[in-house]
């Protein structure tokens, strides 16, 4: 793949197609509370963006466009935002992980939407590490 | 019968079909097809019996990821072998028949045991069910399958979603690297 990086159908398919899938799977994610979907199915989407980039353009590209510190910081994002969710409950008055005591406005709603939002960022980053590096040669030295 | 059904049994074909080729396919790329097709016929099946949640994460995980994965793994370790002229022949003993055979039978026994497709004296009508449909509608979540996972059973996605950061980790500590890239 990353040795034939140049095949017209494939490119073409995969930048019409990734603008859809990336707006599919950010609806997925943001709308998880109203409607089908969630943390986990965004994120795989979304991951699986990075995926058919890959495939067009090769591994060794895409791994070149992305950021490693960005990618570390959205891997944490659901551990982090899920203790600070169940921590927050227990600082206003509740239990860990209960949500209706947090002095905000429909309070399950937004907090459920902020946990699934940190899944989806850790769904999909884990995903797209455990793809550039499982495509990475085996020599088990780090990336340029 | 009725068009569900028909749809419902086509698809249950086609599951079992893939699920057959990717037994005994000779060469790995026609396995991994089968084997997508396969996931995403179950997906399809999901779909039939209305659990669109589960349908997405199949379609996206199952077929997706997981055959993205696979093919790039085939692709680093396939390379360095030399392609075989014929494939080895295959010598199926009868110990493994009749082991399969008496597998799938005792599976199969149990199947009258279970409950009709929506039967309503199964435990999932329980009075929790008839809870959790109200209580999230109050608290304004519509998505009750979100509303479970997040606001009900939180410890346990809590759980999932440390094993999928604990997935990267160790992956990444038996590759040797202390970087993500």
């Amino acid at each position: 793949m990353s040795r034939h990086p140049d095949s017209p159908v494939v490119v073409a398919t995969v930048r019409v197609l990734s603008l859809f899938i990336l707006t599919f799977a950010l609806f997925t994610l943001f709308h998880g509370t109203s409607s089908v979907g969630g943390g986990f199915q965004g994120g795989v989407v979304a991951a699986a963006v990075v995926v058919t980039l890959a495939f067009a353009f090769g591994v060794d590209d895409t791994a070149r466009w992305l950021s490693t510190g960005r990618l570390l910081a959205l891997a944490v994002a659901a551990p982090v935002v899920f203790v600070v969710v169940a921590l927050a409950g227990v600082a206003t008055g509740g239990a860990f992980l209960q949500f209706d005591h947090l002095p905000i406005p429909k309070p399950s709603v937004y907090a459920t939407e902020a946990v699934e939002l940190g899944i989806g960022a850790t769904v999909g980053a884990v995903i797209v590490v455990l793809f550039v590096n499982l495509a990475a040669p085996a020599t088990g030295g780090e990336r340029p | 019968m009725t068009a569900t059904g028909l749809l419902l049994a086509a698809l249950l074909v086609l599951v079992v079909v893939t699920a057959g080729i990717t037994a005994v396919a000779r060469t790995l790329p026609t396995t991994l097809v089968a084997f997508a097709v396969y996931s995403l016929g179950l997906a399809m099946v999901w779909v039939v019996f209305r659990a669109p949640d589960v349908a997405l994460t199949e379609a996206a995980v199952g077929a997706g990821v997981t055959t993205a994965l696979f093919l790039m793994l085939l692709r680093r370790t396939g390379a360095r072998e030399a392609p075989q002229p014929t494939a080895p022949t295959r010598r199926v003993r009868p110990v493994s028949v009749v082991l399969s055979a008496a597998v799938t039978l005792g599976l199969l026994a149990t199947v009258p045991s279970l409950p009709a497709v929506g039967a309503a004296d199964t435990p999932v009508f329980g009075p929790v069910s008839e809870f959790y449909l109200v209580d999230s509608a109050d608290r304004g979540i519509d998505n009750v399958v979100t509303a479970v996972l997040v606001v009900y059973r939180g410890f346990d996605t809590f759980g999932e979603i440390a094993v999928v950061f604990a997935a990267a980790v160790a992956v990444l500590a038996v590759l040797g690297r202390e970087v993500v890239l």
